[in-house]
């Protein structure tokens, strides 16, 4: 379970997150909605620990330890992961390596045996064509030269094998046609368990109609506004920000 | 000796004329007409040229007649004992293990005791020692010696052409193509400080071809001061690939040429990574002489402490039609300088010529730094040049996107700089020597081959 108490965050010392209270049960998946601006993306770093977003009070729990505490990859060890928004491009390292650094890193910090070569190739290629992804492309460098769509898989593949037990989608809808959208849900809904919990963040209702929610929170200047059913967003979509602070028009 | 006057010369400066009017009657050839004439000749050029220093604009930035204090004997050959563990010891495993003809010189000579020439012979390829050939030198030996790129106004190859001990003499007869490279290792020796001066001429006929990996490492000699030079003639149609790897004791002077001249539709693909030493400078001369010829040029330098690393570059298009390639990695920490210094001239005449060159360097703190000095001489109108170069930092965010996917951050960290080095090595086209080159980055950085 996720718990986020009191949370308050600045970035280059501009308070951004103002008190932000909000609970994650284990097996849940929430939205977070809300017009720019409101704290969105900045929640999401803070989860994953970017430097430069300093919490100056309040509190986050993952499982009953103090997440703050803890450096990106510590964090990463304990089960939080963050689809980014906008994944960055490594040329010279070659994704299938980023991939089995990643799951060995991980696996050595939770006491688990690495992955021999072959066990993670087939590891991968199951994972990989479940997403759609040509193997061919991992031998790419990272990112480079992919589609938006096909970074946005990519997140999901690392979030496949990285079986995280929080998963934070930051925007993973942007910039992504139906079919790419469509594929990118598949994937997240294939990972939903019991166990797990995920925190999807979008400005838009309509990546909801394919991974629906338990529930819905509206961000609105830094703290959450209002809370309710997979219904909320679709009030939203009608209705707009405008009453939380965004513009007028419905989204 | 007949000498220019000169108003003062230093120390070191002196000492370099001193160690070769002591030595001149027992250097190889010293009875051959020829090879008199030759180092008569270049040491007439030293001493009216003196040490480089900084008010030369091509050593701007390594004043070596600043920081060359004595000039120590030439190396006396004991004959030190080699084997595998010293190689390994010394170039570390994946180089020293690379499968190749192996050709090693310890103490400025060729030992032929260490070295597969008949391996080579067998393939087709003349081999010699060079002092041994250099009592006799053969005619295409003399018409490649000192010929190959000649440069009146390079004080360190005139020293070179003097003071010349050993080294190999090989050439590859039309059509020759060598399946495996050939391995050329120079090491040092294991006595007191001492200079060693050694000299390759490498000639390939038209159609031939080869890999070179000429690799540096060091025995346990301490305060060595290498000056090392390869002629490579790279005849039409011809291809060589030549790389270098060089990693000495921290307390070494090194200075490197290459000199390569290209003939008609000839390939030429120049590699160098230096990871050791703590002066380096690294010249290398390439010239056109025939059309639609091709050279890429590249390399790569990991640094730290108060390593200084000079690469300078000149590449000139004599001719029409011809492509050269450079990209320089560097990757600074500490107090490390590097520096790259990169011209090209194009001779006007020298149409459809296309050159690019680049230099990127990746300061790993703040008291690091990278000089990097472009220069074009286009006497052409129809020719596409460019150059640029790059420095900055290791960029937080690739860092936090790795951190963010477990990776602790000195591995994330190990990772970026071994993607940056890693774009550089992509130029060496043999893929173990490629594999064998990001293990030594790995070595470098303390963290794990992958």
């Amino acid at each position: 379970m996720l718990e986020i108490k009191n949370l308050h965050a600045s970035v280059d010392g501009r308070e951004i997150l103002k008190g932000l209270d909000l609970t994650l049960p284990a097996g849940e998946v929430h939205a977070i909605m809300g017009p720019n601006g409101s704290g969105k993306s900045t929640l999401a770093y803070v989860l994953a620990g970017k430097e430069g977003y300093e919490v100056t009070e309040g509190s986050i729990t993952w499982k009953g330890e103090d997440l703050l505490a803890m450096d990106p990859s510590e964090r990463a060890a304990a089960g939080v992961f963050l689809a980014f928004q906008y994944p960055l491009e490594i040329p010279g390292v070659a994704t299938m390596t980023f991939l089995r650094s990643a799951v060995n890193a991980v696996r050595k910090a939770r006491g688990e045996e690495e992955l021999s070569t072959p066990d993670f190739l087939r590891v991968v290629k199951e994972k990989a064509k479940e997403l759609k992804i040509d193997v061919e492309m991992l031998r790419r460098p990272l990112n480079v030269g992919f589609s938006g769509g096909e970074k946005k898989r990519n997140e999901i593949l690392q979030m496949a094998l990285l079986e995280p037990g929080l998963c934070v989608l930051d925007e993973t809808d942007s910039g992504l046609d139906i079919d790419a959208l469509r594929i990118v849900a598949d994937g997240v809904n294939k990972l939903r368990s019991k166990e797990r919990s995920m925190l999807v963040i979008t400005h838009y209702q309509r990546l909801l109609n394919y991974i629906v929610p338990d529930r819905v929170h509206v961000l609105s200047a830094g703290r959450v506004a209002r809370s309710g059913g997979p219904e909320l967003a679709l009030e939203l979509e009608k209705s707009g920000y405008a009453e939380y602070g965004g513009e007028a028009t419905a989204a | 000796m007949d000498l220019p006057v000169q108003q003062f010369r230093t120390k070191a400066e002196q000492e370099f004329l001193d160690l070769y009017t002591r030595a001149e009657k027992a250097l190889p050839g010293a009875n051959n007409p020829f090879v008199a004439a030759l180092r008569d000749k270049a040491i007439k050029t030293y001493g009216s040229l003196g040490l480089p220093h900084r008010r030369i604009e091509a050593w701007k930035y390594t004043d070596l007649r600043a920081r060359l204090d004595e000039v120590h004997p030439l190396i006396a050959a004991l004959g030190a004992a080699v084997g595998e563990s010293e190689l390994e010891a010394a170039l570390g495993k994946p180089i020293a293990d690379f499968p190749g003809y192996r050709l090693v010189l310890v103490e400025g000579e060729l030992r032929v005791d260490l070295s597969d020439m008949a391996g080579l012979r067998d393939a087709g390829a003349e081999v010699a020692s060079l002092a041994h050939i250099l009592e006799m030198p053969p005619d295409w030996l003399k018409a490649t010696l000192g010929q190959v790129n000649p440069r009146e106004d390079d004080a360190v190859l005139a020293l070179n052409t003097a003071l010349m001990t050993g080294g190999v003499a090989l050439r590859l007869p039309e059509g020759v193509t060598l399946e495996k490279p050939i391995h050329l290792i120079h090491l040092d020796g294991t006595g007191a400080p001492a200079t060693m001066v050694t000299r390759n001429v490498v000639v390939a006929e038209e159609g031939a071809s080869a890999t070179l990996l000429e690799s540096y490492g060091s025995l346990g000699l301490r305060g060595l001061q290498r000056n090392a030079v390869t002629e490579v003639k790279v005849g039409d149609k011809a291809a060589i690939h030549h790389i270098k790897f060089q990693r000495e004791a921290a307390d070494t002077l090194h200075l490197g040429i290459w000199l390569a001249n290209l003939g008609a539709d000839a390939r030429y693909n120049a590699f160098q990574l230096s990871t050791g030493a703590n002066l380096v400078r690294n010249q290398l001369y390439v010239r056109f002489d025939g059309e639609g010829s091709a050279m890429d040029a590249s390399g790569a330098f990991l640094l730290r402490g108060k390593q200084h690393c000079d690469t300078t570059l000149i590449v000139e298009h004599r001719v029409p039609a011809c492509e050269s390639r450079e990209l320089f990695k560097a990757v600074l920490d500490d107090e490390a300088r590097g520096i790259f210094q990169g011209k090209i001239i194009v001779s006007p005449g020298a149409q459809k010529t296309d050159g690019k060159q680049m230099a990127q360097a990746l300061l790993l703190s703040e008291t690091a730094e990278f000089d990097s000095k472009p220069e074009l001489e286009i006497f052409a109108d129809d020719v596409v040049c460019g150059h640029g170069a790059t420095s900055g930092q290791i960029d937080e965010d690739l860092l936090f996107y790795l951190e963010s996917r477990g990776l602790p951050e000195p591995q994330a960290r190990a990772l970026l700089i071994q993607a940056f080095v890693g774009e550089a090595f992509e130029q060496v086209e043999d893929e173990a020597l490629r594999e064998a080159f990001s293990v030594a980055a790995a070595q470098w950085l303390g963290v794990p081959a992958e």
